[in-house]
Parts: structure tokens; sequence; C-alpha cells
């Protein structure tokens, strides 16, 4: 469903180092997608480079906004002010527009993007992003998002292909859990906005004030209450 | 129109101003689940802010009765404050702000305080005192645009949260600033002396001592006496506090030759500085409470007075966590 003749869906993500955004329109044949890495060994560029990425791949459109018929957005799990940037500004950009806002889980979308690659030969996925501390957001094929130590995945890794930037950093932790992990490079480790354009087209719009980041963490201070 | 966006700390503000600087809206959500935590925690005001920020602008629009069709312009906080908490506001505005292609100003938390004399048409040139539980800080304001020339600053607490800190000390929970100094009202300022750091040359404030004096004191007392002489503690103790801010802006006033003042922050609402300025007998503006603590329509006052950048010039804009960006000038 889009609104008019506004056939393109815009899609952001924020919930790793990656910065990326991606507008696809199949009736225009437009399938763009602007990621932007963090400097070597610097700080994710979210709010610097997100609006820039989207508005490049509007460029591959023809440069309008008008292009844009909905808006998806990545809401984790993952980096807690990553996700705020991206999901204020997709807050912002869905009020500006009128057009509705679609949240996706980053782990889905990590998980649907190994699955349409049909790189695990039929194995399920476990997407695994990195949540800091030591500790990985894990979700995919039946899994409900969830936080813990790499070493705690027992039975939930087993035979599964594990991606995300978590299955690279943990990668020992994973293998030795039975999981299959791709070589670092591989593509499948990264958050794509076109698989969240993809998993947004004909999934149901929220109220833009409604998309909220799915944070599976408590906040520190209450945790230490 | 212009549509601003403030937030900084924990509070989650957006107005609707004309650009001849009429208020249309002034929307200000606070937060009021930090006080169980004795203090703003950072992630939880974030997590506030996002989910306030949409309801908010949403609020202020319908309140100016006008569609965003009508904003030709949008503002936000760039800093100083909490950064996660600057980044909700600012990534929302700079998404509303990109979806129509409106120009956009990123202004200094401060210079949005310091402009919020500007509507009441209260304009530079003015000696600023704003004190509130962020900041404490005299400047002199000579030209809307900016820079300001800062004259002196806190070196460690703010004056509202000296008045906080005060407050928890004589047991009246956080945030206490107004209740110490509604419990002050009834109190003999007179009956304790506590320091004001008279001795302290320059334009600075210092409100750690003063804080400490009043533990002691209350130890000294023992819990008994402190809690039946508890107005009296807290007349004298917000006396100290004033008499700490008189001092400086009368020094201030001294050596600019300024003769006119301007307060801001939300200890401008308090009444014993309020009467303290009005003695000095200088022509002075003292914003309602609304425009006093941290606002919206203050920053677009800033903006009012700022360039704004083109779409899409300003898309790669960060925020900024503290003061390293001289106060005042424009992003
Ligand atoms: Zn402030």
């Amino acid at each position: 469903m889009t609104v008019g003749s506004a056939t393109g869906v815009l899609a952001l993500d924020t919930s790793t180092a990656l910065t990326v955004a991606a507008l696809w329109d199949a009736a225009r044949g437009v399938d763009a997608e602007v990621a932007v890495d963090p400097p070597a060994g610097g700080r994710p560029l979210h709010a610097q480079a997100l609006l820039e990425a989207a508005v490049a791949t509007l460029a591959e459109g023809g440069g309008s906004w008008e292009q844009v018929g909905r808006i998806a957005v990545g809401i984790g799990p993952g980096t807690f002010t990553g996700l705020r940037i991206g999901i204020a500004a997709a807050q912002g950009l869905a009020r500006a527009l009128g057009r509705p806002l679609v949240p996706v889980s980053s782990l889905a979308s990590l998980a649907a993007s190994a699955t349409a690659a049909e790189a695990g030969a039929g194995r399920f996925v476990l997407a695994v992003i990195d949540a800091r501390r030591g500790e990985i957001f894990v979700g995919g094929d039946g899994l409900v998002p969830s936080v813990l130590a790499p070493e705690d995945l027992a039975e939930r890794a087993r035979d599964r292909l594990a991606v995300g930037d978590g299955a690279v950093r943990f990668r020992a932790a994973l293998e030795a859990a039975g999981a299959v992990v791709p070589a670092d490079d591989s593509v499948l480790h990264r958050v794509s906005a076109r698989m969240h354009c993809r998993l947004a087209l004909n999934a149901p719009p929220v109220a833009p004030e409604r998309v909220l980041p799915c944070y599976v963490r408590l906040p520190d201070a209450e945790v230490a209450r | 129109m212009i549509l601003a966006v403030e937030t900084s700390c924990d509070d989650t503000c957006a107005a609707v101003v004309g650009l001849d600087g009429v208020i249309h809206a002034n929307v200000i959500s606070s937060q009021t689940v930090h006080d169980r935590f004795g203090g703003v925690v950072p992630e939880i005001a974030s997590r506030q802010h996002l989910e306030q920020i949409t309801p908010v602008i949403d609020a202020a629009l319908t309140q100016a009765e006008v569609g965003l069709d009508k904003i030709t312009r949008v503002a936000a906080t760039r800093g100083p404050g909490l950064v996660a908490a600057l980044l909700v506001g600012f990534s929302a505005a700079k998404g509303l702000a990109a979806g129509r292609e409106l120009p956009f100003t990123g202004v200094d938390h401060l210079h949005g305080h310091l402009a919020a004399s500007f509507l009441n048409g209260f304009d530079p040139p003015f000696l600023c005192l704003i004190a509130s539980g962020g900041h404490t800080l005299l400047a002199r304001v000579t030209r809307p645009e900016g820079p300001a020339e800062i004259l002196g600053q806190t070196l460690d607490d703010a004056a509202g949260e000296a008045f906080d800190k005060g407050a928890r000390l004589l047991g009246l929970g956080y945030p206490g600033g107004a209740a110490l100094s509604r419990l002050a009202a009834d109190g003999d300022p007179a009956a304790f002396r506590f320091p004001v750091g008279a001795r302290m040359g320059g334009l600075d404030f210092s409100f750690a001592g003063l804080k400490t004096a009043l533990l002691y004191k209350t130890r000294e007392l023992g819990a008994e006496e402190t809690a039946r002489r508890r107005a009296d503690l807290a007349a004298a103790y917000e006396a100290a506090i004033v008499e700490a801010l008189m001092i400086r802006l009368r020094r201030a006033v001294q050596t600019t030759g300024a003769t006119r003042i301007a307060l801001g922050g939300g200890v401008a609402a308090n009444g014993p500085l309020r009467a303290a300025v009005a003695a000095l007998g200088l022509e002075h503006d003292v914003p309602v409470p609304a425009l006093c603590t941290d606002n919206a329509a203050m920053i677009a006052a800033a903006a009012l007075h700022l360039p704004a950048q083109p779409y899409p010039t300003y898309l790669g804009l960060d925020v900024y966590a503290t003061g390293e960006r001289p106060l005042a000038a424009p992003a």
C-alpha cells in the first residue's frame, strides 16, 4: 500500500555502527542503498550521515521526496543513541511528508537478508547484533529478541547460520555453540535498509509517535534500583 | 513562522513563533520520572524525549492553529546539554525540515536563554544573568545575533542546583528548590550567616562552599534543632544564593556601565532575587516563567537573529555536549 502515485519506500537504519538508507521503488525501477561506515576506530556517523544518505538515495530516483510513499525505520535492538537518532529523524520525515511510518525489527531484517540469500543451506538464521559490554542481542527465525552473553547461547545457536556484527565479534563463542558464521567480510553481517523496504511494503504502519526502539535492556539506573 | 525544538535536558519543548517574534505556541513537557533518582538520568531522559517529541511538536502546531505548510523555518538546540537528549530533538527537527526542504538553524542553548528577553521586546544591549539548575552565567549581550561576551560563570554547582542540594539537606526531597523558597518565606534570613564568596574577586560564581556550610550547620544543630529551625535555615540559605548572584551582578554593572539588565533561567522566578534586581533601580526585564525555564520559544527567538541554513546544507550537522562553541556564535 502506498500513497497516491508515490510508490517508493524509504528505509533508514542506525541500530549498528552502520548508517544506512535505501529507496526501493519497483514501479520506477529504483533500488538504491547508501551505507556509511564509521571512520576506522571512530564512532558511528548516525547524526551526521543519516539524512544525507537518505537524500542520496532519493537522487537515484529523481531527487524528490514526492516519490516516497512510505517510510520504514529499523527499531533495533542495537545502540540506544543510534536508534533514537534514526527513529526521531524518521518520525520527523513522516510528519513532514504526511506518509505512513513502519517500524522494522533490525534483527528480523538481518535474518531475512540471510534467508533470501540462501546462504545457509536451509539452516535457520540467528541474527546477532553487538550489544556491547560483552553481550549480544539475538533474534531471527522463531526467536524473541533478547540480550545475553554469547557463552549463554547454548542450544539456540546450534546448527544455525549466525549473521550480524555480533556474530563477527563473537565468532569463537558462536562457533563453539554450534553456529555457522559466514566470513567476516560477508555482506550478510550488515543490516540492509533494502531489506527493510521489502519488509515494510505490506506491513501495517504505526502512528509516528508510537514508533519507538526495541530496547530489550532497561536503563542502568532502573536496573540498579 | 518558525517551528523550534529544544531537548537539551529533561524538558521536551516545541514552539511556534512568528517571524515578527509573536509566540503562537510554547509547549513544554517536563519529565518528572527523574525525581526518584535525585537527578536527571540521561538515558531515561532520552527515552522520554523520543516518546514525547512528536506529540509535543503536534501540540505546538495545534495550539498555534497552523499546519506544517505555514512553517517556513525550523530551529533546534544543538548544545550544550546531554548529547543523547539533544540528538532526539535535533534529529526530529532536521527530519521535519528536510522532508519539507525548509531552511534550518541550529541554536546554542545559552544563546536561547539570552534571547528570551527579545520576545518581550527587550533588545540589546543589556547585561544578562542566567541562573537555573543547569547554568549560572553573566553575559553582556550587545547584538541580538551574538556572540555574547561571557563575563562570569559558575565554577562548580549551578544556582538552581544549589537550591536543590540545600533542599535535600533540609529534607525537602528532589527537586526541592521551589519548596525551599516557599519555606524560606516563613523564616528569618538573618538567623544564620552563610558564605556568599564576597572575597572571591571577579565575576565567576561558586556555590559548592555554600552547600557544605549548610551541611555543617545542620550537623552542628542536630536533627531535632535543624527540623525546628528549617524555615530560618532555608531563608538564610536562599539569601546567601541571592546575595552571591547580586554581588557579581553589581560588580558587572559597575565595570561595564550597563544600565539595562535581563534575568533568565528557572531561578529568575525567585522572589527575593527579583526584588534585589529591582532595587538596583535599573531598567530590567524578567520573562514569564515559561520563557525563563528551558523552552523552545527562546530557541526560536535566537534563531530569528541567526542565519538560516538552506536545505540540504544542514543535513550533516551534529549536536555538541559542552560550550566548546563560542557562546551565541552562529552555527
Ligand atoms: Zn537551560
